[in-house]
């Protein structure tokens, strides 16, 4: 094994390190390509459209670190985003509605906790059902129809802003802030690495097994719920297809902001340096012009280079 | 448009009544692309209204997302069970065309609604003419610019819902052609959507950024028309771009009402599934029918959206059908 400066430099680089290094570039590039890309308000924009995507991709990412998966996040988003609508459209206030559609999240992260855990059927299966499940609950909930005629307040949440910066965004960051801690300064978070480094050794070394995988799907799918609730607050109305294939995307920013599908590797920074990444494509993407289908081809070239320059680096580290 | 429909019902209903004796209980199977919308739902209401007048049995088939392959398989399930006819919105052109001729052969009626098949072997075609419903977004556009702004000139653009669907393109087509009719108007930009409301909405903000100075935009379908008018709604454009959207989901008739859209273009579903079982019933007792029927299209503003014409076209619930039946 050659060893020398560089070599001992790329060792120690954050594994968030190539997704951030792609956003600012993009971002200095856009800021002098595209004239009104460095604006107050386009940033306002990018952050809300940012902060749904960003917040399932937080928790999609914890399922992924111990090396499991979930599919059904899109689906959940739109079956609890309905149910939380459905209930407001009958006259149950905000708070009960809200508190209700959370729960409903985290019972589903617990059922998917169970097969996963409990029953041994791969997590991929699992939440593949779920996705399947919950996109046809949310249709049977809604009867295929968009559900309107939601109390008014419901969208001040997502249209309000804290000194300038959006509720929605303000809302990932602290969600953002609370899973960094667990994951990177408690024992949850130290148990939910090493699972998914090695489930043998953890479970030899006495780690709850099922206890953590608990954690980590309740997450997955409680964050999901609140996300679906922010889509909410953001369309006012609910529709059942909404939230349509953002598994895909959610998975797509925790990979390329680092995190390994094999397991015991990620971090919340990542993802959400990830999210932030495809949010700001697409929106390049607008602002100069591309050919929509060109964005696409563009957007998996994307993917498929960072994961590989993050392959590389994950080589360097085991010495191949 | 609509009278040649209306005949045809008339037709089939003095046929029903000189009809020969009618076995126990028909069975017609409606067979929609996808019933996950709110548009094929709707089709469904109609289909059931029809089921419950002409007292048979309505089976509501389809697969939950646009899948030829999927639509296929259970078009030759249901024609397995013999029903007295089949009402049909075939998914893809060319590949539902040889399924339904089988089924035709096999001494089943199909009626198709919306969208076509290649073939001729059908009964009765009912449909909305998507191009001309791109043109009329064309024109309500450039209606509402001229009120505006006293010129119907300007930069506008257009949200593609999905790639490649035939009803899209043809609905973005005749929006196109409809543009070039205004030597003023010229269409800056195109994006393509996944069919889901927030990126309609990401979309419609960002397409703001690019150009601040966009005089109207046009939504293809209910999804994008939702996003779309929330976007103009958070952003209280409303009064400044014009905004016409397909379809009239509860979502775009919330904007309509706060007037973040100016104006949405609607089809008549619920008409294509009662017309469709009508009719299916009449062909399946050898009534000929007309082979093209135009279901129409109007463009509905704020303004007229109240007139018992389109109220009905609107909301569902509020949809009379008194001229089929007398009763």
């Amino acid at each position: 094994m050659k060893s020398n400066f560089l070599g001992a430099l790329f060792q120690r680089l954050p594994v968030e390190t190539y997704v951030v290094t792609f956003t600012v570039v993009l971002w200095i590039a856009l800021s002098i390509t595209a004239p009104n890309f460095l604006t107050g308000d386009n940033i306002s924009n990018m952050m809300r459209q940012v902060s749904i995507s960003g917040i399932i991709a937080i928790g999609v990412l914890c399922t992924i670190i111990i090396a499991g998966i979930d599919l059904s996040v899109g689906s959940v988003a739109a079956f609890c985003g309905v149910f939380a609508a459905q209930l407001l459209s009958h006259g149950y206030g905000i708070p009960i509605s809200m508190v209700l559609a959370l729960l409903t999240g985290v019972f589903i992260g617990a059922l998917n906790a169970v097969a996963v855990g409990k029953l041994g059927i791969p997590a991929f299966i699992v939440t593949l059902a779920g996705l399947q499940v919950y996109r046809g609950f949310a249709l049977l909930i809604s009867g295929g129809m968009t559900v309107g005629g939601l109390p008014p307040d419901i969208k001040l949440f997502a249209r309000g802003t804290v000194f300038g910066i959006p509720n929605l965004f303000l809302t990932m960051i602290v969600i953002g802030i609370c899973v960094h801690y667990i994951l990177g300064f408690t024992c949850t978070g130290r148990y939910l690495y090493a699972l998914g480094s090695n489930s043998e050794a953890a479970r030899r070394q006495g780690i709850p097994v099922f206890r953590i995988t608990m954690v980590a799907y309740v997450l997955s799918s409680g964050l999901t719920a609140l996300a679906g609730i922010l889509l909410v607050s953001r369309l006012s109305i609910a529709s059942p297809s909404m939230a349509n294939a953002y598994e895909l995307q959610a998975i797509a920013a925790a990979v390329v902001g680092g995190a390994s599908l094999f397991g015991g590797r990620g971090t919340v920074l990542g993802a959400v340096a990830g999210a932030i990444l495809f949010t700001t494509m697409s929106n390049g993407a607008v602002l100069l012009d591309i050919d929509p289908f060109w964005e696409m081809v563009l957007e998996g070239l994307l993917i498929a280079l960072v994961v590989y320059l993050d392959n590389l680096q994950k080589k360097r580290l085991s010495g191949l | 448009m609509l009278k040649k429909l209306t005949m045809a019902a008339s037709v089939a209903t003095l046929a029903l009544f000189s009809a020969p004796a009618v076995q126990a209980q028909d069975t017609v199977a409606v067979i929609v692309k996808a019933t996950t919308s709110e548009y094929w739902q709707t089709v469904f209401k109609g289909a059931e209204q029809a089921g419950k007048e002409l007292n048979i049995k309505i089976e509501e088939l389809g697969t939950p997302k646009d899948d030829a392959a999927g639509q296929i398989a259970v078009l030759e399930g249901a024609a397995g069970k013999k029903p007295s006819a089949i009402v049909i919105s075939p998914t893809i052109f060319e590949a539902l065309g040889d399924p339904v001729a089988a089924v035709t052969k096999a001494g089943i009626p199909v009626i198709i609604i919306d969208s076509g098949a290649k073939t001729d072997k059908f009964a009765s075609f009912l449909t909305t003419d998507n191009v001309a419903g791109g043109k009329a977004a064309a024109d309500a556009m450039a209606t509402c610019i001229k009120e505006r702004t006293g010129k119907a000139a300007g930069k506008v653009a257009f949200i593609t819902a999905m790639a490649g669907h035939e009803s899209l393109d043809s609905r973005d087509k005749g929006f196109k052609d409809g543009i070039a009719a205004y030597p003023d108007l010229k269409i800056v930009g195109n994006r393509v959507a996944n069919n889901e409301e927030a990126e309609g909405m990401s979309l419609t903000a960002d397409m703001l950024t690019k150009d601040a100075d966009l005089a109207g935009i046009f939504a293809d379908n209910a999804q994008m028309g939702t996003g779309a008018g929330t976007s103009i709604s958070e952003k209280k454009l409303g009064a400044k771009l014009c905004l016409v959207a397909f379809d009239a989901d509860k979502g775009e008739v919330e904007h309509l009402n706060d007037g973040s859209i100016y104006a949405v273009i609607v089809q008549d579903p619920f008409m294509m599934g009662y017309a469709g079982v009508w009719d299916g019933y009449a062909a399946a007792h050898g009534v000929r029918l007309p082979k093209n029927v135009d279901t129409g299209v109007g463009a509905v503003t704020k303004a007229n959206m109240n007139d018992p014409a389109f109220a009905g076209l609107m909301d569902v619930t509020k949809r009379k059908m008194s001229p089929y039946t007398g009763n």
